[in-house]
C-alpha cells in the first residue's frame, strides 16, 4: 500500500514539476518533443508485458477480434527492442507467434512461427507501413518510427481531449518509402504520450486518424491502454491493453528461436 | 368520338391566336424542367434496384470491397523486353504516383507493380517487399520485376502479361459515373510522365460513362440534324415555308413537351431515353404531312382555306386517330419490358406521339387559319396530267399480279423465319464504339496480353462461419477452377486456393510439392493469416470474406460479349450438376459482365411480350375501327411481313440482336401500322363513295393519287431523318439509323405492294 502511495506523490510532482524542470518550455525544439515521445511512447521501463485484446471492422462493417499477449524489452533507451508477440485467439491461430528485432537506421528482424506445419520462419519485411497482424496499425504504429526517419517541425499548442498538446508536423525524408505525404502528431505536453496522429496522402488528404482513446497512469508510467486506428473511407481497428506491468524482469532469451517452439508460459498467463 | 374531337379543332379554327398562345406558354413551362436533367448511363440501371441478381452484386461488392475499375494498360511490343526496362518502369512509377493523387481513386486499393506487396522465398529467409522499387534500378532488377510477377500465381496475367511485354494498373474508383472524368485527369499524367511506351485505358465503367458523354453530343447533333433534313424536305413538298415551320413547330415542341415531361417527373435520361428525341421528331410530323397533303391538293380547288381545312379535317380525322393511338400503343407495349430504362423510352415515346396528334390537328390549323391570304395564294397543287404516274403504274401492276405478289410475299416470309432461328443474342458495351474508337482498340490490345479486362465473380458461399477453410471445400474450388481456365472464352481465374498454394510453396521454399491445399483446417487458416499478415490485408479479403463464409472466384474473360459470359454460366451450371458442390455451399455470379447477361435475357423474352401484346392490341383496334376482323388481319400484313423481314435478315448477316435492335420492333409496329391504316381508311372510303358502282381499278388508282403520296412522303420523311445517325461515331445509333431505312422501305413496299394485291383477291369478302 504504501508504495503505490509513494509511486503516485512522486508521478503527481512529475506531472507538475517536471516540465518545468525539463527544458526551458519555450525552448524546446521539435526534435527534442519527437524523442521524448519516442521514449515515452515505446521505451516506458525497461522491459513490459500486456494482453492486447484487437477488434478489427472493415469497410463494410465485418468485426474480427484477435487476443494477443505482448512481451517487450529494451535492449537500449530510443535503440534497440525485442518484441514478442503470441497470439491466444481466435483458436486456428493459438500458438502463432511473432518476434521482432526492432533496430534503428537498419531493417528489423522478423520471425514467425507456425505451429500448424511446426516451422519458424524468418521474414524479411521491407515494408514498415505494412499492416501489424491483419489490423489497420502498421509495424510502426506499434514499435514505433524511426524518430530520424522525418523532418519534424513544431506547428503550434492545440487541445486534443482536453489536454495541451504540441503539434509536430513530420514530413519523410524519403518520400518514396512510406504511403504517407506528411503526418501531424499531437503529443501531449505534460507526459509527452502521443494523443493523435493524422495521416496526410500523398495529394495531400487526410486519410488515416490514430488517436489514444484512454491513458492510464499503471505502475507510474503514464500509458495508452486503449487506442484507435480509423481509415477515412471506412474501416478501423481499436486496441486494449490489460494487465500491463512494466519492469518485470524479460531475459532476452526468451527472445530467442528456442522459445518460439515452445512459449515462456510464465508471461504467457 | 368524332363530335368530341371535333370541338377542339373547330376552337382553333375560330380562335388561332389563342390556341397558339396556350402551345407557347405549355411548351416553356416544359421547357423548364430540362435544366435539371440527370444522366445515367449506368447499364446495371437496365435491371430494377430490387433485382435479384443486382442485390446479389452489390452484396459481393460489398463482401468483397470490389469496386469498379479503371484498367490502365502498358505495352510495348518493340522492345525484346517489353515494358521491363529500368526506364519504362520508372515512367510508369511515375504514372502510377500520379494516379493515386486523383480525387475519387481509392488510392488505397489502387493494383500495380509499386502498390503491391510480393512474397518470395530465398532459402530460410520469408522476404515480404513491394514488387518494384519506386527507384530503380538496373537491367537485371527490371526483369526481376517481371519474373517474381510472373512466378506469382495472383499476379500473372493479372499485373503483368503472361508474355511479359505488358503491366497493368487497376484503378478502383469510387462512383461509376466519374469515370469519364478521371479518365480524362489519367491521360493527362501520361501526356506528362508517359514515354515510347503505348498506354491504353480499358474496362466496362470508362466504356459506360464515355458512351454517356459521346451520347449528349450526338443528342446534340443528330436531332438538330434530323430536324434540318425533315424541314427541307418539307419545304421541296409543299414549298411553303410558314406552314413547314409551323409542321416543325409541332414536331419541337413535342419532343420538347416529352423531354420536359420525363426530366420534370424525375427520370434520369439512360441511354435509351437520349433516343426518344430522334424517335420523336420525324414520327411527330407525320400526321403535319397527311394534313399538308390533303390541303394542298384541296386549297386550290376550293380557294377557301376553312372549307378546305375542314374538307382534310373531315377526311383524315379518324384515319389519324387511329394511327396514332395505334403507334403509341406500339412505343407503349415496351412498358411491359422488364427493364425500366425501356419502360421510360416506350412510355414516354407513346405520351410524344398522342401530343403530336393533337397539336397537329389544333396548331396547324390555327396556324393556316392566321396566314396572310397572300402567302397562300400560290400554295397547292398544280393540276397536271402525268401527276402520279409512277405511283399508278405501281397501283396497277399490285392488282393485276395479286396472286405471283402474294406468292412471293409467303416465300419472303418463310425465309426471313428461318433467317429469324439464325437471331444470335448478344451486346456487349465495348463494341458500341467504333472498331477504331481508342477505347476498343485499348480493349483489343489489353486482352490479347491478359488473361482478360473482362471481370465476372462466382461467389460460393455457406451460411456458417469458416466453411470455406474446410480442404473438401477448397478442393472443389480448385477443380471447378481447372474446368473454368480450360473454356477458350475464360483468361484466368483466381481464388483463395491460388493463395494457399502460394504460401505453402514458399513455406517450403519453392517446393512445388507443396503448392496444394493443406489437409487441415487449421493450417489453411494459418496460411491465409500468413498472407494477411504478408502486406495489405484488404488484398486477401476481395478473395474470402474475413468470416470464412464465402469465397470470390475470380473469372477473367476476354470479350465482354454476353454469349461468351453466357456460355461459361452455362457450363458452369452442367459441372456443378456433374460434380455437386459440398454440403451447405451455395454459388452464385456476380460483376458487371454478368449483369449484362442478365439484362439482355429479360430484355430477349420481355421484347417477345411486349411485341406480341403490341400486335394483338393493334389488331383488335384496327378490327375495331374497321368494323370487321379481316380488314384487320390484312391491315396487320405490312408490318407482319417487315418485322419478319428485318429480323431475318439480322439473323442471316451476322448481327447481333442487341439492344438497339430489339428496340426497333416497337418502332416497325407503330410506324408500319401507320401506313396501312392510311391504305385501308382512304380505300374504304373510296369505296364507300363509289358505292360498288366503279370498277375496283378505278378506285386504286384513286388511292394511288393523293393518299399515296402522303404515305410516300411520310416513308420519305422517316428514312432521311434518320440518315444523321449514320454520322455518330456510337454503334446503337447507327445500328437504328440503317435498320430504320430498311425497315421504311420494305414497309412501304409492303403497304403499297402487298396491301392492294390481297385486298384485290378478297375484294368480294371485304365488306365496307
Amino acid at each position: 500500500m504504501r508504495a503505490i502511495y509513494f509511486k503516485v506523490l512522486m508521478v503527481l510532482l512529475g506531472v507538475i514539476f517536471l516540465p518545468s524542470l525539463a527544458v526551458g518550455e519555450d525552448k524546446i525544439t521539435a526534435d527534442d518533443i519527437i524523442d521524448r515521445a519516442s521514449l515515452a511512447n515505446y521505451y516506458a521501463g525497461d522491459d513490459g508485458t500486456a494482453k492486447i485484446a484487437m477488434k478489427i471492422t472493415d469497410r463494410a462493417g465485418r468485426v474480427r477480434t484477435r487476443e494477443l499477449t505482448m512481451l517487450r524489452l529494451d535492449i537500449e533507451d530510443g535503440g534497440e527492442q525485442r518484441f514478442y508477440v503470441y497470439f491466444r485467439e481466435p483458436s486456428d491461430l493459438t500458438g502463432m507467434v511473432f518476434m521482432v528485432a526492432k533496430k534503428v537506421g537498419a531493417d528489423d528482424d522478423r520471425w514467425l512461427y507456425v505451429p500448424a506445419v511446426d516451422m519458424v520462419k524468418r521474414v524479411a519485411a521491407k515494408d514498415k507501413r505494412s499492416s501489424f497482424v491483419g489490423s489497420h496499425f502498421t509495424y510502426e504504429d506499434v514499435s514505433g518510427r524511426d524518430t530520424s526517419d522525418d523532418v519534424h517541425e513544431l506547428v503550434g499548442i492545440e487541445t486534443v481531449n482536453d489536454r495541451a498538446a504540441y503539434q509536430i508536423k513530420n514530413t519523410p525524408k524519403d518520400v518514396a518509402s512510406v504511403e504517407f505525404s506528411y503526418y501531424t502528431a499531437y503529443i501531449d505536453k505534460d507526459n509527452f504520450l502521443a494523443l493523435k496522429a493524422e495521416y496526410y496522402d500523398k495529394a495531400g488528404r487526410l486519410y488515416r486518424t490514430v488517436t489514444a482513446e484512454e491513458v492510464s497512469v499503471i505502475d507510474g508510467v503514464p500509458t495508452v491502454t486503449k487506442g484507435r486506428v480509423s481509415e477515412v473511407d471506412g474501416g478501423e481497428t481499436t486496441v486494449e491493453f490489460t494487465d500491463v506491468r512494466y519492469d518485470v524482469g524479460l531475459s532476452e532469451s526468451i527472445f530467442t528461436e528456442r522459445y518460439l517452439r515452445r512459449p515462456p508460459r510464465k508471461w504467457l498467463k | 368520338m368524332k363530335k368530341l374531337i371535333g370541338a377542339p379543332i373547330r376552337f382553333s379554327i375560330n380562335y388561332p391566336k389563342t390556341i397558339i398562345a396556350v402551345y407557347v406558354i405549355l411548351t416553356l413551362i416544359f421547357i423548364s424542367f430540362i435544366p435539371s436533367v440527370k444522366v445515367d448511363t449506368d447499364p446495371e440501371n437496365m435491371l430494377s434496384k430490387d433485382e435479384p441478381v443486382r442485390l446479389a452484386h452489390s452484396e459481393a461488392k460489398r463482401d468483397f470491397a470490389l469496386y469498379d475499375s479503371i484498367v490502365v494498360g502498358v505495352v510495348d511490343d518493340e522492345s525484346t523486353e517489353g515494358v521491363f526496362l529500368p526506364e519504362t518502369l520508372l515512367r510508369i512509377a511515375r504514372v502510377t504516383e500520379g494516379i493515386l493523387k486523383i480525387e475519387g481513386v481509392i488510392a488505397s486499393d489502387v493494383f500495380s507493380l509499386i502498390t503491391t506487396d510480393d512474397i518470395s522465398s530465398d532459402g530460410v529467409l520469408l522476404t515480404i517487399e513491394p514488387l518494384m522499387e519506386t527507384e530503380l534500378l538496373s537491367n537485371a532488377d527490371a526483369l526481376r520485376v517481371r519474373d517474381r510477377a510472373l512466378d506469382n500465381p495472383i499476379l500473372r496475367d493479372m499485373l503483368v502479361s503472361a508474355d511479359g511485354k505488358a503491366v497493368l494498373i487497376s484503378v478502383p474508383i469510387k462512383e461509376k459515373s466519374e469515370s469519364y472524368r478521371i479518365s480524362l485527369e489519367i491521360e493527362e499524367i501520361i501526356r506528362t510522365h508517359g514515354g515510347s511506351e503505348d498506354y491504353h485505358l480499358a474496362g466496362l465503367p470508362i466504356a459506360e460513362d464515355t458512351f454517356g458523354v459521346e451520347m449528349f453530343k450526338q443528342m446534340g447533333v443528330s436531332a438538330p440534324l434530323a430536324g434540318l433534313i425533315i424541314m427541307l424536305i418539307m419545304f421541296y413538298f409543299f414549298r411553303s415555308a410558314p406552314l413547314v415551320i409551323a409542321s416543325m413547330a409541332v414536331s419541337i415542341m413535342t419532343v420538347a413537351w416529352s423531354m420536359g415531361f420525363l426530366i420534370g417527373a424525375g427520370y434520369t435520361v439512360h441511354i435509351m431515353s437520349s433516343m426518344i428525341p430522334i424517335f420523336l421528331m420525324p414520327v411527330a410530323v407525320l400526321d403535319s404531312i397527311h394534313i399538308l397533303s390533303s390541303f394542298h391538293e384541296r386549297f386550290p380547288v376550293s380557294k377557301d382555306r376553312r372549307e378546305a381545312l375542314e374538307g382534310t379535317i373531315d377526311e383524315l380525322l379518324s384515319p389519324m386517330i387511329f394511327t396514332s393511338i395505334t403507334s403509341a400503343v406500339g412505343f407503349a407495349a415496351l412498358m411491359l419490358t422488364p427493364i425500366p430504362p425501356v419502360r421510360v423510352f416506350g412510355g414516354f415515346v407513346a405520351f410524344g406521339i398522342i401530343v403530336a396528334w393533337f397539336m397537329t390537328m389544333t396548331f396547324l390549323p390555327a396556324v393556316i387559319m392566321l396566314l396572310p391570304v397572300s402567302t397562300l395564294k400560290s400554295f397547292g397543287a398544280k393540276v397536271t396530267e402525268g401527276r402520279h404516274t409512277l405511283q399508278l403504274r405501281i397501283g396497277a401492276f399490285a392488282t393485276k399480279r395479286a396472286k405471283w405478289i402474294l406468292a412471293l410475299a409467303a416465300v419472303v416470309l418463310i425465309v426471313s423465319i428461318y433467317g429469324i432461328t439464325r437471331t444470335n443474342v448478344n451486346d456487349n458495351p465495348v463494341k458500341w464504339f467504333e472498331s477504331s474508337h481508342p477505347i476498343r482498340v485499348a480493349d483489343k490490345v489489353l486482352n490479347e496480353h491478359f488473361g482478360g479486362t473482362y471481370m465476372a465473380y462466382l461467389i460460393l458461399g455457406g451460411s456458417e462461419e469458416g466453411t470455406m477453410k474446410r480442404p473438401e471445400v477448397l478442393g472443389y474450388i480448385e477443380s471447378l477452377q481447372g474446368h473454368m481456365d480450360s473454356l477458350e472464352s475464360v483468361g484466368k481465374t483466381t481464388s483463395v486456393v491460388d493463395v494457399i498454394e502460394k504460401i505453402g510453396y514458399e513455406l517450403y521454399d519453392g517446393d512445388e510439392s507443396k503448392a496444394r491445399v493443406p489437409e487441415d483446417s487449421k493450417t489453411v487458416a494459418q496460411y491465409l493469416f500468413l498472407y494477411e499478415m504478408s502486406g495489405d490485408p484488404d488484398d486477401l479479403y476481395h478473395l474470402i470474406d474475413p468470416t470464412l463464409s464465402k469465397v470470390n472466384i475470380w473469372v477473367q474473360l476476354k470479350s465482354g460479349d454476353n454469349e461468351d459470359m453466357k456460355a461459361v454460366e452455362l457450363s458452369v451450371r452442367d459441372y456443378m450438376a456433374a460434380n455437386p458442390l459440398p454440403m451447405g455451399i451455395e454459388a452464385n455470379w456476380a460483376g458487371l459482365t454478368y449483369l449484362n447477361v442478365v439484362w439482355q435475357d429479360k430484355m430477349v423474352g420481355g421484347m417477345l411480350k411486349s411485341l406480341g401484346s403490341g400486335a394483338v392490341v393493334v389488331f383488335l383496334m384496327m378490327a375495331f375501327l374497321f368494323r370487321s376482323p379481316l380488314w384487320g388481319l390484312i391491315s396487320m400484313l405490312p408490318l407482319t411481313l417487315t418485322i419478319a423481314f428485318i429480323y431475318g435478315l439480322i439473323g442471316f448477316s451476322g448481327q447481333d440482336y442487341n439492344m438497339p435492335i430489339a428496340i426497333l420492333s416497337s418502332l416497325t409496329l407503330g410506324i408500319s401500322v401507320d401506313f396501312a391504316i392510311h391504305f385501308a381508311q382512304r380505300m374504304r372510303q373510296v369505296r364507300r363513295k363509289a358505292e360498288g358502282a366503279d370498277d375496283w381499278s378505278k378506285s386504286v388508282s384513286v388511292i394511288y393519287g393523293e393518299p399515296v403520296s402522303a404515305i410516300l412522303r411520310n416513308m420519305l420523311v422517316i428514312s432521311v431523318a434518320f440518315l444523321p445517325l449514320f454520322l455518330s461515331s456510337l454503334m446503337p445509333y447507327k445500328t437504328v439509323g440503317f435498320f430504320f431505312a430498311a425497315i421504311m422501305t420494305v414497309s412501304g413496299a409492303t403497304t403499297l405492294v402487298l396491301l392492294p394485291s390481297v385486298m384485290t383477291l378478297f375484294k368480294r369478302q371485304l365488306k365496307l
